[in-house]
């Protein structure tokens, strides 16, 4: 085999050679800072920005842009591009703590800062209200707000009856607080022009929502954009859209005739771009006295911005979680004075199964069952929803093999049965997952050249989940040539359209679109269709310097012309529901928590998870997803919270050292394990999602965990110290 | 960022006379993990800035004894964190260190700086925004009513209620250490205990010392009691956190296994490194049992004036007081 078995770009990342976008330097580069609003919620009714200017080295402070030069990029969600629809600069009006209120570029970077420090603002303003229970916040029922077929109630059979004559019913309510992303590599890039083409090096997950997002905002032709996004330092949905600072770059870059470099603050990124909005989760779940569960209600209350709708889509995996015959979902938007939320890494389904698998936990608790036994007697055959087959589930597999690899049969059911020899408290929880396997248009390009080598163009961003290294591996492995004679364009307009890479569809649609690509090179290549390749020699009989193919490929069921969709940079994707079978990568994960038994500090041990995400792509980078993802579970479940002061708004713990992500010391073992099946109907190369779905549940599981070593159930994350005590 | 001046003396004679000549608005640099920090957050803006971070005259660690322990206050928190006597005969005081920051941080960052870190509280470093008695005096205080979880619930005011977030300094604070200073009046030794103070009034008023006095060096009398002693840190993670609660405790015991003595001091509940008399008294002739532990710690909190969201901390800190206690008693020799 030549299939690489590490990382491709491990070298080129640990030596610094990988340039990100905000490396890249030129002599004549011009610096940007934003000043930002320091109220919740007004107008700027005057702005002073003299010390600014006389600032030695301030090129330009730009405080309002017309919109007939830079339009609003409208929202990713809504048919537009950008991570909301408002764009600031445009207005005196201020939505949100934090929102830019003046753009200032220098010589440096310094002169910048201080100018950016210099800019002042009278406000006018308005009262905020950025929680859930905020008496101002508008509270919009989303079938009705958003009339989307995929954004409506989820309803099987009368649930409320079901649940109503259940002898075992559980009730109980579940909140989840706003977090944010928080990616090592800052936003930022370097924005420019050359002669009428605006180039933008960003690190990016949609490099096609930045060039179609820009064409709409400046009125340019997307042919005379290019974004150029190779490798993004973690975007975790932060990233997966046009961000509102690009544009006005564009514009001072045009007027300057100067590139223009901007980072983003790290406290910025907390108010400038998306986050996890807060949601609130009402379960009530029935079940037989055997364990059989007949009914679930899931009612969710999520937060949104009051410009943008971002819709919730929460109950899409907890109707299919289990086989349970009556179900009703119920998804409010409740809009504050924030920022647009959008998507943190398993943005629904991570509080979803928080919710919905700490109630399946309580059921299991109420009648004296197992819940690994009741998860097992639930599982679903058939898609409960729409009463078509899974194009694969292998959910009871992942249960069964967790519990085995974790040691599941050595557990006293009993809450606080199990002690340390010092009272430490120990508990061992469970919980499942799954995640959506969607899939998206793509567009490939190879060209096998004379010299053996075959260069690849693909739809696909590198954020460090490891896209390069699996499409490596499938081309090597398939021609049987060298890692090193593959050679890979990701997250580039220039080769390919860069949809959207989110949702856990990046490798299965990159790999789909090179797989295609694949069989038409063999046929150009006059070559078997499966047997090795000696690519040199092939291509020297051609008669040709290099031959070169092109394959796109759909999700199943979408037309060929979703691709223009794609192009045009919006979003495309399909699924989980397709013509004849409904697709979802599941997940069981098994926790082990102990609690001190004075300061009551909970930690971590040891977590198993078992995922069915198909076929495995990349099996390093594969465990490695796994395990970071079980880490932000563990942030998410008892450390991560973003602080909200009610009276100021915006975010209080706004830096690295305050926004409590986990550290190395805080992780114990995490055992991965993979069903590795697979699946015969997704894609040809039967690969499902596994980004995602890696983190869901794993915060049910330990909260699950802290009930089983405590006695005491905690429905409000993240659980902290104050909550053990 | 404004222009200051920078000058390094060679000498600490030279770094009195440079500060002798300059004028109020000139502040030591040393590893600047706080001072660029704050500097950056426009919350501190020197005119003058002296740097005596390469001064190897103030850098020396001295822990052969055996009266007393000697740092200098250019020394690296990593190196006296790493010290292999004070390891083994004091270690509160070097796990104070390891315990703080960040390996980064503890490389660059020195034990006299380390003193005069200020509060993390957030609306003092969020800067206009928000209104703050320490950074803008009279402009009022956003954390009464507000984000309170890291307040102090002892030595607060009216008007400030910001936490002291250091851990050295509490640890030393257990073991009466006292600070050398030098400056253009002469040197002088200033007890730890007498470095500090409470917010009062003048909650931008936290210490003692005068702007052109340079920190020397951190003498530690060393006592049994150090050996017997443990720094205590709970946090929201289990690194790189600032403490939600901390003890530093030494004990010491007589020939009938009874406390001889006994040091408490807490950190992450107080405007200032908070030493707990009363709480040592309660133990001073007693046995060290998880009992009279408890007993000690409800002394040590005992008159807490809590805020809405740290009312967790009077219990928590009080079994954070028997923890250390029992983990001091266990290092102690008997
Ligand atoms: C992210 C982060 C996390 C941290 N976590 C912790 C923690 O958990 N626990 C903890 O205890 N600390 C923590 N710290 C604080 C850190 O320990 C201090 O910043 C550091 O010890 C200060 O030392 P320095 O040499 O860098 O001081 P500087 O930043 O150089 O100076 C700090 C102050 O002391 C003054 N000063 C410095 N030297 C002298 C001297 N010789 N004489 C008189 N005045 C002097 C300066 O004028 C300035 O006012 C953290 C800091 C950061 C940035």
């Amino acid at each position: 085999m030549n299939a690489p078995t590490r990382r491709v770009d491990a070298h080129d990342k640990v030596t610094g050679t990988v340039r990100y976008g905000a490396d890249l330097t030129s002599p004549n580069l011009a610096h940007a800072v934003f000043a930002v609003s320091t109220v919740g919620k007004g107008r700027v009714v005057n702005i002073d920005t003299a010390a600014a200017e006389a600032v030695p080295g301030v090129l330009m402070v730009l405080t309002r842009v017309d919109a007939s030069e830079l339009g609003s990029p409208g929202f990713v969600m809504g048919g537009g591009y950008g991570f909301q629809s408002l764009q600031p600069l445009l207005d005196d009006r201020i939505a949100y703590r934090g929102q830019p209120i003046a753009l200032v570029v220098a010589d440096t970077l310094i002169a910048a800062t201080e100018a950016a420090n210099l800019v002042r603002a009278d406000y006018e303003v308005e009262p905020i209200a950025v929680g859930l229970d905020a008496e101002a916040a508008e509270t919009l029922v989303q079938q009705e707000a958003i009339p989307l077929p995929f954004l409506a109630d989820i309803v099987m059979g009368d649930a409320d009856a079901a649940f109503a004559e259940s002898p075992v019913r559980i009730e109980a309510t579940y909140d989840l607080p706003q977090q944010h992303q928080v990616p090592m590599e800052l936003i930022g890039g370097v924005v420019g022009w050359r002669g009428e083409t605006l180039v933008v090096h960003e690190g990016t997950q949609n490099a096609g929502a930045l060039r179609g997002g820009l064409a709409r905002q400046l009125g340019l032709d997307p042919a005379r954009i290019e974004i150029i996004s190779p490798y993004t330092g973690g975007g975790f949905g932060q990233k997966n859209s046009l961000q509102p600072h690009v544009g006005p770059l564009a514009l001072a870059a045009r007027r300057l005739g100067r590139p223009i470099k901007f980072v983003m603050p790290r406290t910025q990124t907390f108010h400038q771009a998306s986050f996890r909005p807060a949601s609130r989760h009402r379960v009530r779940l029935g079940a037989d006295e055997t364990g059989r569960l007949l009914a679930a209600v899931h009612e969710v209350d999520q937060q949104t911005s009051r410009h943008d709708l971002f819709p919730a889509i929460y109950t899409e995996i907890t109707s299919r979680l289990y086989g349970i015959e009556h179900f009703r979902g119920r998804q409010r938007l409740i809009r504050t004075d924030v920022q647009t939320p959008g998507f943190m890494r398993a943005p629904f389904e991570h509080p979803a199964a928080f919710a919905f698998e700490s109630a399946v936990d309580e059921v299991a608790y109420a009648l004296g069952q197992d819940p690994v036994a009741l998860r097992l007697a639930n599982d679903a055959d058939v898609d409960p929803v729409t009463g078509q087959p899974f194009s694969s589930r292998h959910l009871a597999e992942c249960l069964r093999r967790g519990a085995d690899m974790f040691g599941w049969a050595g557990r006293t059911p009993e809450p606080g049965s199990m002690r340390g020899a010092d009272g430490t408290q120990v508990g061992w929880g469970v919980a499942s997952g799954a995640y959506p396997a969607s899939v998206a248009p793509a567009v490939a390009r190879l060209s096998a050249a004379a010299d053996g080598k075959v260069t690849v163009g693909v739809d696909g961003h590198e954020m460090g989940q490891g896209i390069r290294t699996a499409i490596v591996r499938l081309v090597s492995e398939d021609l049987s040539i060298a890692a090193e004679d593959v050679i890979v364009y990701v997250g580039d307009t220039r080769v390919a359209p860069q949809h959207l890479t989110a949702g856990s569809w990046g490798t299965a649609t990159a790999l789909q679109a090179v797989h295609a690509a694949l069989r038409d090179l063999r046929k150009r290549l006059d070559v078997a269709d499966s047997d090795p390749v000696d690519v040199e020699a092939a291509v020297a009989a051609t008669g040709q310097a290099a031959v070169d193919v092109e394959a796109t490929t759909v999700a199943p069921g979408q037309p060929p012309e979703i691709i223009e969709q794609s192009r045009a940079g919006l979003v495309a994707f399909a699924g989980p529901v397709y013509p004849g079978f409904t697709a979802f990568s599941f997940i069981a994960h098994f926790a082990e928590v102990r609690i001190e038994p004075t300061t009551r500090r909970i930690r971590v041990p040891r977590v198993v998870s078992v995922v069915d995400c198909g076929r495995v792509a990349s099996p390093v980078t594969a465990v490695s997803q796994v395990r970071g993802a079980v880490v932000w579970g563990i942030g998410g479940a008892l450390r991560e919270r973003s602080e909200v002061d009610p009276r100021y708004g915006g975010f209080a713990n706004a830096t690295m050292e305050e926004y409590p992500i986990p550290v190395n010391a805080d992780i114990g073992e995490v055992e991965v394990g993979f069903v590795d099946e697979p699946d015969p109907l997704l894609n040809p190369v039967g690969v499902k999602g596994l980004g995602e779905v890696s983190m869901v549940g794993v915060a049910a599981a330990i909260a699950n965990a802290v009930f089983h070593a405590t006695g005491r159930r905690h429905r409000r994350l993240p659980i902290r110290i104050e909550d053990v005590l | 960022m404004r222009p200051f001046s920078y000058t390094a003396p060679a000498t600490v004679a030279e770094a009195v006379d440079v500060l002798a000549a300059s004028g109020p608005g000139t502040k030591i640099l040393a590893g600047g993990t706080t001072l660029y920090d704050l500097m950056k957050l426009d919350i501190e803006a020197p005119t003058a800035v002296v740097d005596v971070h390469r001064l190897t005259e103030l850098a020396a660690i001295d822990t052969t004894g055996p009266g007393e322990f000697s740092f200098g206050a250019a020394a690296r928190m990593a190196d006296v964190a790493d010290d292999p006597v004070l390891r083994r005969d004091f270690p509160a005081l070097a796990e104070s260190l390891a315990k703080a920051a960040s390996q980064q941080l503890r490389n660059m960052a020195t034990v006299g700086g380390n003193l005069l870190q200020r509060t993390r509280c957030g609306y003092f470093r969020g800067g206009p925004a928000f209104p703050c008695n320490k950074r803008e005096p009279g402009s009022g205080c956003a954390a009464f009513g507000g984000l309170d979880r890291g307040h102090a619930i002892f030595g607060g005011s009216d008007t400030c209620v910001a936490t002291y977030p250091g851990d050295w300094a509490v640890a030393l604070r257990a073991f009466d250490a006292v600070v050398d200073v030098i400056g253009p009046r002469g040197e002088r030794t200033v007890a730890i205990a007498d470095l500090h103070v409470e917010p009062g009034d003048t909650p931008q008023r936290e210490h003692t010392l005068a702007g052109d006095e340079l920190i020397v060096r951190i003498r530690v009398p060393v006592t049994s009691a150090g050996r017997g002693s443990t720094y205590h840190k709970i946090r929201d993670r289990e690194s790189y956190a600032f403490a939600l609660v901390s003890v530093a405790a030494g004990v010491a015991f007589d020939d009938q296994g009874a406390v001889e003595d006994c040091r408490i001091a807490l950190g992450g509940v107080a405007t200032l490194p908070w030493r707990c008399p009363a709480a040592e008294m309660v133990l001073t002739g007693e046995r060290l049992t998880e009992e009279s532990a408890l007993r000690a710690g409800e002394a040590a909190f005992a008159g807490a004036r809590p805020g809405a969201h740290n009312v967790f901390k009077i219990e928590l800190g009080v079994r954070t007081v028997a923890d250390a206690l029992r983990i001091a008693g266990e290092r102690a020799v008997r």
